[in-house]
């Protein structure tokens, strides 16, 4: 079952000599459980794909399906909305709330739409994180590893259909970063989410179902498993 | 580039947007200094208007003879002096002009200089002792005019002629004493040979003595050359506090009140200043990471923050000084709109110097002390924290945010404003600071509606009495007649007597009030009310500290051979004119007061005239008045005084109020200031919240959450702090000598809590743009 679809998308910072084409009519689509891996170096386009992908950047021009909703159609408080409930985000850099705790922090988008947290839901995710002993902690007391762990859960506590990874494991150690990739495959194969990751590691490829690579801004598929 | 200092130019070309809120924190703080101290120093301008305009600019007064007047007039410092003498000063001496008592001033030109009252308006000063300048009372009154022969009899019956060489305006005295006055020259008053009348006097010496000298210490010596008793020396009290050449302890507390307003204010300033330079710095942690992993020392660090904060300064120092300035040049303005004849010598676009130096050099003190602790904190970042990248992203929290409690955005605000027990003590510290400063200072204004009270609606321009003190002699029917004359527009009658108690023998003052004046009396009931004193079923006490008359109770007085019981219906505060203050004063109505006493007239005629009265009205009211009362009647002119008072009030009312809206200045912008600068140092984390799926108007929310939090705690402390702070300053400045009793300052609440609360929708509509403009992706990749 097709869960993304990307058509034609374009996208362009800056006018006259600064202008830079970032994504040349990118299109492809990914089914539902499917685990993407996006390579490129760096400035190649691949941050920005993830972002117009996930909404928080809007193109010059394409279209990006969720399920079959249109993203750029939406209006910016229901793009924002759709979002926090279809999609989860992982980034490098956690970005975790630092006032709220493991806990709080896995249900903030529950939370955002005012709607009491599902305790077993939660429990079950932090059993899987590995985070049950530190649910009570705040994001200033835990280590990369478990921060990213904690970002994981939030992203994964909506049920969403897809989940995308600006280089989920770009702060952290080998250790750490296998762990994150186990929980991501684990997303993908137990929980049939439709997972797309930025990465630069070519070895964290091999987890992936297909890999892309951006290039000037234009995609191509490499096949499964680079 | 040459030095690494340079880059601190590059950086601000940069950084202009994050530096925009700094540069506007210096600019407050600086404003707010030149305001205060420039409101002090117009202030000190306004009185000393005031002070030369009745009391004259002279410094000193002494009474020597004239050897001793000549050595003094040699001395270096004494830059104008002038011999002065008056005669028949209490109008009973037997100097007269046409049967009129008329007092004489005698002294040399040069007083002129000195005492503006003794200018002369037309013709010339006397040059010989023949010679004589009239006022306009004689001019007005007996058609004298400049050329013309006048003769004073004096005392003993001689006749002497003069020439009248000048006309001299009314002073406020003459005008109400209704006087005759006329001025002659040092050696014409020598020559009126006082000693034979057995007249008081004497011969003073004026002085005015020259710029930067210490006036103290050369009376001290004049004194001690001369052998002068203090009774010996006069000084101009009020403006040798002016010129900082007096110990009085008034001037010395009113500079000690804007002194420690000043500190205060530059408290608010250094705090608006740190927090400021702290979030600004703690948004760059990285930055200055980076220049100590490529090599800076920490002291280079320091001095790059340090001139980073000089850079600041350069354009929002003098922006702050000029600001405050035009605040100033409109204070200014206002005055002379006010009171225009009484505040011409105000420049409306005068610098005041004090204010502005003491704004410049407050500016620059408070970045540079600002910039240290800023400074230190830059210099410790860990050249590590900018390898890890991670440096300053994640604020370290104490507690968890209480999502059970409130919806997680309104929870998140909560906590952004609670999280840290320091910030939030300063934040709602200075917020509930700004509520204390403004009940406290609020008392000042109930202090100055009590003491300086020319405004009351009472106040009469014109007041009527017997000459020979004869009290009820003015009749009822004049009151009417004199409401239609051209330029009158008010009449207000009073009646006088004496009751007696029969129980113990003692007196108390009845004074008759008309329905109109029970009502212009309305704001100045402290209990009761005044409907049973004007019906005529009650009366109404005046408060005195030992109050024998309460309101509730009732006073029996002798009518002849009955007594009668009166109840006290109410209770007025003060009233202008008591008898004297050790006798209980009643008020009652005309009729009440008629059965009481029997009188059949007033004892004093209170008039108020149009605005645009012209001086032959005036004539025309006074013509009609002697005319019903046979010329023996005291017509006491108080315009001059009443604009004179007037003045005062309007300076010391613009002074204070001006001080009010600049508290109310400093919470409308700490308000603004501490949520602006909360919200930029969060912008990325509210970046990751809107990545994560948060809307713009829960972020609004949370926004408004911390805002309300701050000023909830801020308004609730300040209330508990501030109204026992003005209790007890009402309580000893109002209280204790008008009897005013205490009640919860509402109005003064209202404004400043309404300020608060304007502000924060304010000060929330500025992020929330803010917010709506962020670009999600641009945010969270921010350095």
């Amino acid at each position: 079952m097709e869960i993304l679809k990307v058509e034609n998308l374009c996208k362009v910072y800056g006018t006259g000599e600064a202008r830079v084409q970032a994504l040349k009519q990118v299109s492809f689509s990914m089914e539902r459980g499917e685990f993407g891996a996006v390579v490129g170096v760096s400035g190649s386009g691949k941050s920005t794909l993830l972002n117009c992908i996930g909404g928080l950047d809007e193109a010059n021009a394409g279209k990006v399906f969720l399920g079959g909703k249109d993203l750029f159609a939406m209006g910016e408080e229901e793009r924002t909305i759709f979002r926090r409930q279809n999609i989860g985000f992982i980034f490098q850099s956690f970005h975790l709330i630092p006032e709220l705790d493991v806990e709080q922090n896995i249900a903030f988008p529950l939370l955002l739409d005012y709607k009491k947290p599902d305790q077993e839901r939660v429990d079950e995710l932090l059993e899987v994180l590995g985070l049950t002993d530190r649910r009570k902690h705040l994001p200033g007391q835990l280590s990369g590893g478990q921060q990213q762990r904690v970002a994981i859960g939030r992203a994964l506590i909506t049920h969403p259909a897809l989940v995308l990874a600006d280089e989920p494991t770009g702060n952290l150690d080998s250790k750490s970063s296998q762990d994150v990739m186990d929980l991501l495959c684990r997303a993908s194969r137990h929980y049939q989410q439709t997972v797309l990751m930025i990465t630069h590691n070519m070895n964290l490829t091999a987890s992936a179902d297909r890999v892309f690579r951006v290039t000037d801004g234009k995609l191509c598929e490499l096949g499964g498993a680079a | 580039m040459r030095h690494y200092l340079d880059l601190v130019r590059i950086s601000a070309k940069q950084h202009k947007e994050q530096n925009r809120m700094t540069r506007l924190c210096i600019i407050l703080a600086v404003f707010l200094v030149t305001v205060i101290f420039g409101m002090a120093d117009m202030e000190m301008r306004s009185q000393m208007i005031q002070a030369v305009k009745t009391d004259g600019s002279w410094h000193a007064a002494f009474a020597v003879d004239d050897e001793q007047g000549a050595l003094l007039s040699a001395r270096p410092e004494v830059e104008i002096i002038s011999r002065y003498g008056t005669l028949n000063y209490h109008l009973q001496d037997g100097y007269q002009i046409e049967g009129v008592e008329t007092g004489i001033c005698g002294f040399d030109g040069e007083l002129q200089e000195m005492i503006p009252d003794a200018e002369i308006s037309e013709g010339s000063f006397p040059e010989t002792a023949a010679e004589i300048v009239i006022n306009e009372n004689i001019r007005d009154r007996l058609g004298a005019k400049i050329g013309d022969q006048i003769g004073m009899t004096m005392p003993q019956g001689e006749v002497r002629q003069y020439r009248i060489t000048g006309i001299a305006k009314n002073t406020s005295l003459m005008a109400e004493m209704d006087a005759f006055c006329v001025f002659v020259n040092a050696d014409g008053f020598l020559a009126l040979h006082p000693e034979e009348t057995g007249a008081a006097q004497e011969i003073l010496y004026f002085v005015k003595f020259r710029w930067f000298c210490d006036i103290q210490k050369t009376i001290a010596e004049i004194s001690s050359q001369f052998g002068l008793a203090p009774k010996q020396v006069r000084q101009n009290v009020k403006v040798l506090m002016l010129m900082f050449q007096s110990g009085d302890p008034y001037m010395m507390e009113f500079y000690l009140v804007a002194g420690i307003l000043s500190v205060l204010v530059v408290i608010a300033g250094i705090f608006m200043i740190t927090a400021s330079m702290n979030s600004n710095i703690a948004r760059r942690t990285e930055f200055f990471g980076m220049m100590r992993c490529l090599g800076a020392t920490r002291k280079q660090v320091v001095r790059f923050v340090r001139r980073e904060a000089l850079h600041w300064c350069r354009a929002a120092i003098p922006a702050g000084a000029a600001l405050g300035i035009v605040v100033i040049w409109i204070l200014c303005g206002m005055l002379r709109f006010l009171s225009p004849g009484l505040f011409e010598g105000l420049p409306v676009f005068g610098i005041s110097i004090p204010g502005a130096a003491a704004g410049i050099a407050v500016g620059f003190v408070t970045v540079l002390l600002a910039a240290r602790s800023p400074a230190r904190r830059a210099a410790k970042v860990s050249p590590l924290a900018a390898v890890s990248g991670n440096a300053g992203t994640v604020h370290s929290a104490r507690r968890a945010a209480r999502t059970r409690l409130f919806k997680v955005d309104t929870a998140l605000g909560v906590h952004h404003a609670s999280g840290s027990k320091k910030n939030f003590f300063l934040v709602t510290g200075s917020f509930a600071f700004s509520i204390i400063l403004f009940l406290a200072f609020s008392t000042a204004i109930d202090f100055m509606h009590h003491a300086v009270t020319p405004l009351r609606p009472s106040a009469p321009d014109i007041s009527v009495t017997k000459a020979d003190g004869a009290p009820n002699q003015i009749p009822y029917k004049l009151e009417e007649e004199l409401a239609d004359v051209p330029g009158v527009k008010r009449i207000l009658g009073r009646s006088y007597a004496y009751l007696t108690i029969p129980a113990d023998g003692r007196t108390v003052a009845a004074i008759s009030y008309s329905e109109q004046q029970f009502r212009i009396s309305g704001d100045l009931l402290l209990e009761g009310s005044l409907e049973e004193a004007v019906e005529g079923e009650g009366v109404l006490s005046v408060f005195t500290e030992e109050n024998r008359m309460e309101y509730g109770g009732s006073v029996p007085v002798s009518v002849g051979e009955d007594v009668v019981e009166i109840p006290v219906t109410g209770m007025l505060s003060s009233v202008p004119d008591v008898p004297d203050n050790t006798t209980d004063t009643l008020i009652c109505s005309e009729e009440l007061f008629r059965r009481l006493t029997g009188a059949d007239g007033f004892t004093v005629l209170d008039i108020q005239l149009q605005e645009d009265v012209t001086d032959a009205q005036v004539q025309g009211i006074r013509h009609r008045i002697e005319q019903a009362c046979g010329g023996n009647v005291v017509f006491s002119d108080k315009r001059i005084r009443n604009q004179e008072v007037k003045g005062a009030y309007y300076s010391l009312a613009v002074f204070l109020y001006g001080f009010l809206a600049v508290i109310a200045l400093i919470a409308f912008f700490n308000i603004i200031n501490c949520i602006a600068m909360s919200v930029a140092a969060r912008m990325r984390e509210y970046g990751a919240m809107r990545a994560i799926g948060m809307s713009v108007r829960q972020l609004i929310r949370m926004v408004l959450g911390e805002t309300v939090t701050y000023t909830v705690f801020g308004v609730a402390i300040g209330c508990l702090a501030g109204l026992p702070l003005n209790w007890y300053l009402f309580h000893s400045i109002v209280t204790s000598r008008w009897g005013e009793v205490w009640r919860i300052p509402g109005r003064e609440l209202a404004v400043i809590v309404g300020i608060m609360l304007g502000s924060v929708c304010l000060a929330v509509m500025g992020p929330a743009g803010q917010i709506r403009r962020m670009t999600v992706v641009d945010t969270i990749n921010r350095d």
